[in-house]
């Protein structure tokens, strides 16, 4: 009889054990799906921001914070890993998509797509120098320096 | 401008190539760089079932594919190069020269574009030069392959407005409120687009044009409007025979000729694109006062995106308020007479023929199979109206209104 209570019990931890270690996985997976984060430097006046309002800043159809005060967006190079899942996050547009965006403002002249950087750490160098400026970069990156304000 | 103002600015826009060739950066992508170069293209090939007249991509175009070819590469390719230069944060010049099939049929380069901008504030913009208008939702970008889900923007509803470049100044002012974005563009504008054949020139005056786009999310709404005074005078020899008929000889001249005949016309868009899906609609409205007509056309299209994979379906449709007219009154006339004016009445209306009502269903896919091109394929079945050439130009005696044609087109699209 011991040995029947106590194959549940074990049996019990098993199943607790495993719904953890589930649970520790899907966690792991979701922390690894938000990789890339969006950054401002953290003398920036600025707090949180809303998906479509980093979107709307990334793609020129925004310069100003919230707040009125002015903003320059900081973009990662085409082909970067971090450029693809940022945009892909922020509103499931593919690098083609993108490119495809920028070419109808580029082709009627109203304007060019903003500064990009080749990796997120000049991204965060430039983010520090300039609390105006807003990036994006991975999470493993953040430190008191910089200020999360959205991660998609 | 003219043709010495266009040669001109060819010649500006390529000694510029050097220059941005040697400065150490000339990705589109930087901000910072003084003189920028960038470009795109087509290159593509559609065949027409009907052997008996061309299907070209505008009206302006002197052949396309089925008569002329069955198999073109004229309708759809191209080439163009841009400069774009920031003078000043505020002050900014783009010039944009295409290599396409031309009115004449050759592939002279001419400027598409050549403007200057000035910036006064980051929501307000003033442009002067050689401008487009803002009229359809695609219409800025409508040769430029790339931005587009289809290998071209519905002709049913783009040939209703076929002017891409305007000389005059306008502005752009944009306002942000919350997740809207709403843009109000005015221009003040004038045109002189060569017709194919040695027809002359369509001159249009006096263009007031004002659209007014709307962004929310991911919804976009446009609306505009635009006012011309429209002059085509290839007709003019024609349609003054009926004057020798008298006051209703006069009347029918008066009605048809283009001699600075106001033409309006209203488009109504709007898309919707969360990224994975898209759909897109518009409906223009076009009255132009002379054999021209009066025209209505709408399209709706969807896609969805696969991974690289766009595959989409699009309906559109275009109908003439009239395609024929009853001409001159033949009871009273003498034989010979009335021959002369039953002649004069059926080429009348072989010209409201030319004003087009159709209907088509296209299929295609778009594939992103490399950074910067696309490769798309597309299948159309147009229903030709029965008093109508449709689209189609160059119309030969075998051709039968009121037929199907297919088109196959395959294209692929390209940016640097």
């Amino acid at each position: 009889m011991w040995a029947a209570v106590t194959r549940t019990i074990v049996r019990q931890i098993y199943s607790i054990a495993s719904v953890a270690l589930a649970c520790t996985v899907s966690l792991n997976i979701s922390v690894a799906r938000a990789d890339v984060v969006a950054v401002v430097s953290s003398k920036s006046q600025i707090t949180a921001l809303s998906k479509n309002q980093v979107l709307d800043i990334f793609l020129g159809k925004r310069t100003r914070f919230p707040d009125g005060s002015s903003v320059i967006p900081i973009d990662q190079a085409e082909g970067s890993a971090a450029r693809d899942e940022f945009y892909t996050r922020l509103a499931d547009m593919s690098p083609a998509q993108v490119k495809a965006f920028w070419a109808r403002i580029i082709f009627t002249g109203r304007g060019q797509p903003p500064k990009s950087v080749a990796t997120g750490v000049e991204a965060k160098r430039l983010l520090i120098a300039d609390p105006t400026t807003i990036g994006y970069i991975d999470q493993s990156l953040v430190d008191s320096s910089v200020r999360v304000v959205l991660a998609p | 401008m003219n043709l010495r103002s266009n040669r001109l600015a060819t010649a500006i826009a390529l000694m510029a190539l050097p220059l941005c060739a040697i400065g150490d950066d000339v990705e589109p992508g930087s901000g910072s760089s003084v003189l920028s170069f960038s470009g795109f293209g087509t290159v593509g090939v559609t065949h027409s079932s009907e052997d008996n007249a061309d299907f070209p991509a505008g009206i302006f175009q002197s052949n396309g594919a089925g008569h002329t070819r069955s198999w073109s590469a004229e309708v759809d390719s191209l080439i163009a190069g841009q400069v774009s230069a920031r003078i000043t944060p505020e002050l900014s010049a783009v010039v944009q020269v295409i290599a396409e099939q031309n009115y004449n049929g050759t592939y002279t380069p001419h400027v598409e574009w050549a403007n200057i901008k000035y910036q006064f504030t980051p929501d307000l913009s003033v442009r002067i030069g050689r401008v487009e208008l803002p009229t359809f939702l695609f219409s800025d970008t409508r040769k430029v392959g790339y931005t587009l889900p289809w290998v071209r923007p519905p002709i049913e509803v783009y040939s209703l407005l076929p002017i891409t470049a305007s000389d005059g100044g306008g502005f752009s002012y944009r306002l942000n409120s919350g997740d809207l974005t709403n843009t109000t563009q005015g221009s003040y504008v004038q045109s002189n687009t060569p017709e194919p054949d040695n027809r002359g020139t369509a001159m249009a005056r006096n263009s007031i044009n004002v659209s007014n786009t709307t962004e929310y999310k991911s919804l976009t709404f446009r609306v505009s409007y635009q006012h011309a005074l429209l002059t085509i005078s290839s007709l003019d020899g024609f349609l003054d025979t009926f004057r020798m008929f008298g006051p209703q000889g006069v009347a029918i001249a008066d009605k048809y000729n283009s001699d600075d005949k106001p033409v309006v016309t209203e488009v109504i868009g709007a898309s919707y694109d969360p990224g994975r899906w898209f759909v897109i609609s518009e409906w223009a409205h076009a009255r132009l006062n002379s054999f021209l007509g009066e025209d209505t056309g709408w399209y709706a299209s969807s896609g969805y995106r696969i991974g690289q994979f766009t595959p989409y379906v699009t309906y559109s449709q275009e109908r003439a308020a009239s395609n024929s007219d009853p001409g001159l009154t033949l009871a009273g006339l003498s034989r010979p007479v009335a021959g002369f004016a039953a002649g004069l009445n059926a080429g009348l209306n072989a010209i409201l023929e030319t004003i087009p009502t159709q209907h088509t269903v296209s299929l295609g896919a778009r594939w992103d199979f490399a950074k910067n091109v696309d490769l798309k394929l597309q299948f159309d079945h147009m229903r030709i109206g029965a008093d109508s050439d449709g689209v189609l130009i160059n119309i030969q005696p075998g051709f039968r209104p009121g037929g199907t044609v297919n088109l196959f087109s395959a294209t692929v699209d390209f940016v640097f």
